[in-house]
């Protein structure tokens, strides 16, 4: 019997470890976090911000680093220009996607596209503070001193061909995101750190206006 | 001896390409097609645009040649999202190492493997090599497994013109490298010519 729960012990203290994230425990009360988080989001009318993305080719030991700027305005409604080391803009505007790259413009319906609309509600309910209720994910939520980390992970079969876990880093002090880590089944990863963050500033329309 | 001559001409028609029939046979040394080759001895990323029938994709491709010589091909989103990770082998082998599921296809997989092998310059057997040319081209015309895949430069072997990859009667696929830099082309352009397929690479200095 006592063996047996030794035994018992052992496995559940395994699992508990393996359930965790490096340098992160699992949030002692999940419903503060979620209470809190939510209530810093519906304060949060738009977002400013810098932003470096940085892609990890794990088995090709490379980099991929690119800069650029990022808005977001209540509700649904986003800017991601990219300015180096190439010019890309994408504006999310309710059920829209705008997508200049280079001299090629294009304008896709969410609508008609599932996966932009999966893509689309991710990086809404990241700064929107409602990612935790995505059905198209389940969802952790860890903690360490500074930050908690919530480790979203798909359930649709479109979106697992995309991402195996897709992380969002939230700053304790804040409740604001400051890194998204795109996690790929290869082993590759797309980390968006934000950096420079003003929030509750007066952003005109026209950034988010699609033609 | 009529159905010796006969047999003969058939022999002649069928065993030239006629995508080139018009072209005069020429001597010449493929070695000159070297120093277009890519050098990639270091990580190089093109700016990527892709036309395929009414549909535009755009971003990044990172081509990085690895210690065992294979040629890695990782085509990303601009957010990251891998769409594929190629390997194109010494051997000449071939490697999908991941691919997402709306271009997990045999034949879109084949079609881009047979593209990059033409840019790639994958396949230069000089003893499968016919030399034919005008006053101002000479066509270097690789034999593959299926087709010819042919490098068209101009008479002193200082400019690549243009590549095709041809099947026996005409080009399927047109291809340009240009700006060199350092062996590096600045511009990449792969164009389809039996449907709308253009592959458009413009090279990020990092």
């Amino acid at each position: 019997m006592r063996k047996t729960l030794i035994l018992l012990s052992i496995i559940v203290f395994a699992i508990s470890v393996k359930a965790q994230r490096a340098g992160y425990s699992a949030v002692t009360d999940l419903s503060k976090f979620k209470t809190a988080f939510l209530e810093v989001a519906q304060k949060t009318t738009t977002i400013k911000s810098d932003f470096i993305q940085e892609k990890n080719l794990s088995m090709l030991s490379e980099k991929i680093t690119s800069k650029g700027k990022f808005w977001f305005k209540k509700s649904n409604q986003v800017r991601m220009e990219y300015s180096q080391p190439f010019a890309y803009l994408m504006i999310i505007n309710q059920d829209k996607v705008y997508i200049k790259d280079g001299t090629k413009e294009n304008t896709i319906s969410t609508k008609s596209n599932k996966l932009f609309q999966q893509i689309n509600k991710i990086t809404v309910d990241c700064v929107q503070g409602t990612a935790l209720d995505n059905p198209d994910f389940s969802t952790k939520v860890f903690e360490n001193k500074s930050s908690y980390l919530v480790e979203l992970t798909p359930v649709s079969k479109s979106l697992k061909d995309y991402f195996s876990t897709i992380n969002i880093i939230i700053d304790k002090k804040d409740y604001s995101v400051s890194t998204i880590v795109m996690n790929e089944s290869s082993g590759d990863n797309t980390t968006i750190h934000f950096i420079n963050k003003e929030f509750n500033t007066n952003l005109p329309d026209a950034l988010f206006s699609i033609k | 001896m009529r159905y010796f001559l006969l047999s003969s001409c058939l022999f002649i028609v069928l065993s030239c390409n006629t995508a080139y029939k018009s072209l005069q046979m020429k001597t010449g040394n493929t070695a000159v097609l070297h120093k277009f080759e890519i050098n990639d001895s270091a990580a190089l990323l093109y700016n990527t645009q892709v036309d395929v029938l009414n549909k535009h994709l755009s971003g990044l491709l990172l081509m990085k040649r690895m210690p065992d010589s294979s040629v890695r091909m990782v085509f990303s989103s601009e957010m990251g999202l891998t769409f594929f990770d190629f390997a194109f082998n010494k051997d000449g082998s071939f490697k999908v190492y991941a691919i997402i599921d709306k271009m997990n296809r045999k034949p879109v997989i084949k079609t881009l493997r047979k593209d990059f092998e033409l840019v790639l310059m994958r396949g230069l057997d000089s003893n499968k090599v016919s030399i034919r040319g005008n006053d101002s081209l000479t066509y270097y015309i690789f034999r593959q497994s299926k087709g010819y895949n042919t490098y068209i430069m101009n008479n002193d072997a200082t400019i690549l013109v243009s590549m095709e990859r041809s099947s026996k009667r005409k080009p399927v696929v047109q291809a340009i490298m240009q700006k060199y830099t350092a062996g590096i082309p600045d511009t990449i352009g792969i164009s389809h010519t039996t449907f709308k397929f253009n592959i458009g690479l413009k090279r990020i200095i990092r």
